[in-house]
């Protein structure tokens, strides 16, 4: 293989979710009606915000070499809180505040705080207390859901404040600003990842924690500081889950946690840690919503979608297997 | 160390305070087995029976299953070793409990089904709206709507199901589509929400809009679903009206939607009556009295109680709420709890 060829294999490879999206997007605006519009391909980058964020949190406590199955948990708790405090109808308590525009950041700090408090929870027993990360957030990943259960009683909130909602109603260059602020996520944490001692420090904890810790580095707090993040970040998809569907359901959310670690895993990062790029994650988000998009037009029976759904997903992660086999006969 | 293990006896300490037994004398107690908690009419439920069966001297204990068949299946289990006065059950799936069912019946506990009917194994009780029926009455409201538009029943339905794992979506979808089936303009599509979770809701309806701009109804199986799906309407320029709505179950949200205007119908699971009707008859479910056929007046409805082959069936008619008659305080969603009490029949 001439080096110029080999650079070229590598370039495709280590973009190869990007070209996945692109062929998946091809195909299904050829053979699924009404799928290729402008339309279609702005709710597919919309779907992908809550998601996008989510995962962003969980792709970063993962390159750190740990888990965090809470994320999901903690985004319904914190679309309940900001649905409780700042919804008009149902269990909403509908606290005004003059000007009205301070509901934004109140219920994003609301939404921030409730994230941050329960990742400081994790991170301590993870951390300090030296238990471990998959049953330490599989617990929280529980409880927290039971939380927004006895928070709500079973009940909704709805009709979100005008001001808050605004951000899922407002559009910029057609797309609502929600999806904006989930790609602003995924530009600030790509560069932190990339290109700060923070995020070298993290990916290099990933690929051996003990050799980091022995370099003189704070293993610990970065540890920490990454289930704050990640905990942080889902309370942010919390908020935009409130925003996108106008207030908080008990079950808001449900089923989020395993799509997000496939668009993690399809995105690249590995499972043991050391390795991962944000926007690969992206591109995983935006192939499972491209999927679910597809599924949706399909008209398929209600019965077999979710079988559909899997094999596809299964595809794509089949893939990037045969990305990974290609990568180390190239080495 | 000491630490870690304030924490763990802190947890524990607000674990124990959280459960609060009961000592009160009464006639018995009855387990209700609840499908979830993450819905409204379920909640509404485990009160109302609590309510109703307080005021005819019976203690009711919820167990939640979480949707899961398994969980379920286990609590029955449990319960028919207690042997309590009776079982309330709302299946997660119509089929799978029905061993549970025979077991407790055959350990002379009694069964009551309620809210969704299981008709492969003799029950003590069964008190339902009937899913399939709640179809119809959808399908009736829909005919109205696309008539009063276009001046025949023609036009494009979405249809927003459940998670296509509960029977009881698939229920309301067998209902609906039967009646319309007699309307080839009208064409019906059906897409899930699984785990009836109002985001996934949400997003088909975006996408729908975009892809079949010219849907004159969105259908969705539950009140929570219509919320998400207003949200994405409105994301897309709409206003209330443009696009005809309906759900079904009666919850708050529903109503809600009906007072600004987004929504024309919800098809009410009438939850109180269902509640009141099992109260009404719970001496003799427990006595093993013979529960006669017939009309009775549950909570001012006219329900109507027959002899099938899986026991007594009491049915009590959904109703069609709209702008017109959404203050009812009657309706569940209105979360007026009925001030009449509730007597045993004799």
């Amino acid at each position: 293989m001439t080096p110029r060829s080999r650079k070229s294999l590598e370039f495709v490879l280590d973009n190869l979710v990007w070209f996945i999206l692109l062929a998946v997007l091809v195909l299904f605006s050829a053979g699924v009606p009404n799928y290729f519009q402008l339309g279609i391909f702005a709710n597919i980058i919309e779907a992908s915000s809550v998601l996008g964020v989510m995962s962003i949190g969980l792709a970063l406590v993962i390159i750190a070499g740990h888990m965090d199955l809470s994320v999901e948990s903690v985004a319904a708790l914190s679309a309940m809180t900001v649905g409780v405090l700042f919804c008009s109808a149902g269990i909403g308590l509908n606290i005004q505040l003059t000007p009205e525009w301070l509901a934004v950041p109140a219920s994003l700090a609301a939404a921030l705080f409730v994230g941050g408090l329960i990742g400081a929870l994790n991170g301590f027993l993870i951390v300090k207390a030296k238990m471990n990360a998959f049953i330490v957030t599989l617990a929280s990943y529980i409880w927290v859901r039971g939380l927004v259960l006895a928070v709500s009683g079973g009940r909704s909130a709805q009709d979100l404040a005008p001001a808050i909602r605004w951000f899922g109603v407002q559009r910029l260059m057609g797309l609502p600003l929600t999806a904006w602020l989930a790609i602003l996520c995924f530009a600030v944490f790509s560069f932190v990842l990339a290109r700060t001692p923070f995020g070298r420090h993290l990916i290099m904890i990933g690929g051996n924690e003990n050799a980091t810790f022995r370099a003189g580095i704070k293993v610990n707090r970065i540890l920490m500081l990454s289930f704050i993040i990640a905990g942080s970040v889902a309370g942010l998809a919390g908020w935009l889950l409130a925003i996108r569907t106008s207030g908080a359901t008990a079950n808001l959310g449900t089923g989020m946690l395993f799509n997000a670690f496939a668009a993690v895993v399809i995105g690249g990062v590995s499972l043991k840690g050391g390795v991962g790029q944000l926007p690969g994650v992206y591109a995983g988000v935006l192939l499972l919503a491209s999927i679910n998009t597809a599924i949706n037009l399909m008209g398929l029976p209600a019965t077999s979608t979710q079988v559909i759904h899997g094999l596809l997903v299964l595809v794509a992660v089949l893939l990037d297997t045969l990305k990974l086999a290609i990568r180390q006969r190239l080495k | 160390m000491k630490r870690i293990t304030a924490f763990v006896f802190g947890v524990l300490a607000m674990a124990l305070a959280m459960l609060t037994p009961a000592f009160a004398q009464t006639k018995g107690k009855v387990y209700y087995l609840v499908p979830t908690l993450l819905d409204e009419f379920q909640t509404g439920s485990v009160s109302a029976l609590e309510m109703f069966l307080k005021q005819v001297g019976y203690e009711v204990q919820t167990l939640n299953a979480d949707n899961k068949t398994e969980t379920q299946q286990s609590q029955m289990n449990d319960v028919i070793a207690l042997k309590p006065a009776a079982i309330i059950l709302a299946a997660v799936d119509f089929n799978a409990l029905k061993p549970s069912i025979e077991a407790a019946m055959a350990a002379g506990i009694p069964v009551v089904e309620f809210d969704r009917q299981i008709t492969s194994t003799p029950s003590a009780f069964t008190s339902v709206a009937g899913t399939v029926e709640i179809g119809y009455v959808a399908a009736e409201q829909a005919q109205k709507l696309l008539t009063g538009k276009y001046g025949a029943v023609k036009g494009k339905i979405l249809q927003v199901l459940g998670d296509p794992g509960d029977p009881y979506t698939l229920d309301i979808q067998k209902g609906f589509e039967e009646k319309m089936a007699a309307f080839p303009d009208v064409k019906i599509i059906s897409v899930p929400a699984m785990q009836w979770e109002a985001s996934n809701a949400g997003t088909i309806v975006a996408d729908q809009i975009v892809s079949n701009p010219d849907i004159d109804l969105v259908f969705s199986h539950a009140a929570h679903l219509s919320v998400a799906a207003v949200a994405s309407l409105e994301a897309a320029g709409k206003k209330p009206g443009d696009v005809f709505m309906m759900s079904s179950n009666g919850a708050p949200v529903g109503l809600d939607l009906i007072r600004k205007g987004w929504l024309q119908v919800e098809v009410e699971q009438p939850l109180y009556a269902q509640a009141a009707a099992v109260a009404m008859f719970m001496d003799k479910i427990v006595a093993k009295a013979e529960i006669a056929p017939g009309d009775y007046d549950v909570l001012g409805l006219k329900a109507t109680v027959t002899t099938e082959a899986w026991g007594p069936n009491i049915k009590i008619p959904g109703a069609a709420i709209d702008k017109d008659n959404v203050d009812n305080p009657a309706f569940w969603g209105n979360l007026k709890a009925p001030t009449d009490t509730v007597k045993s029949v004799e």
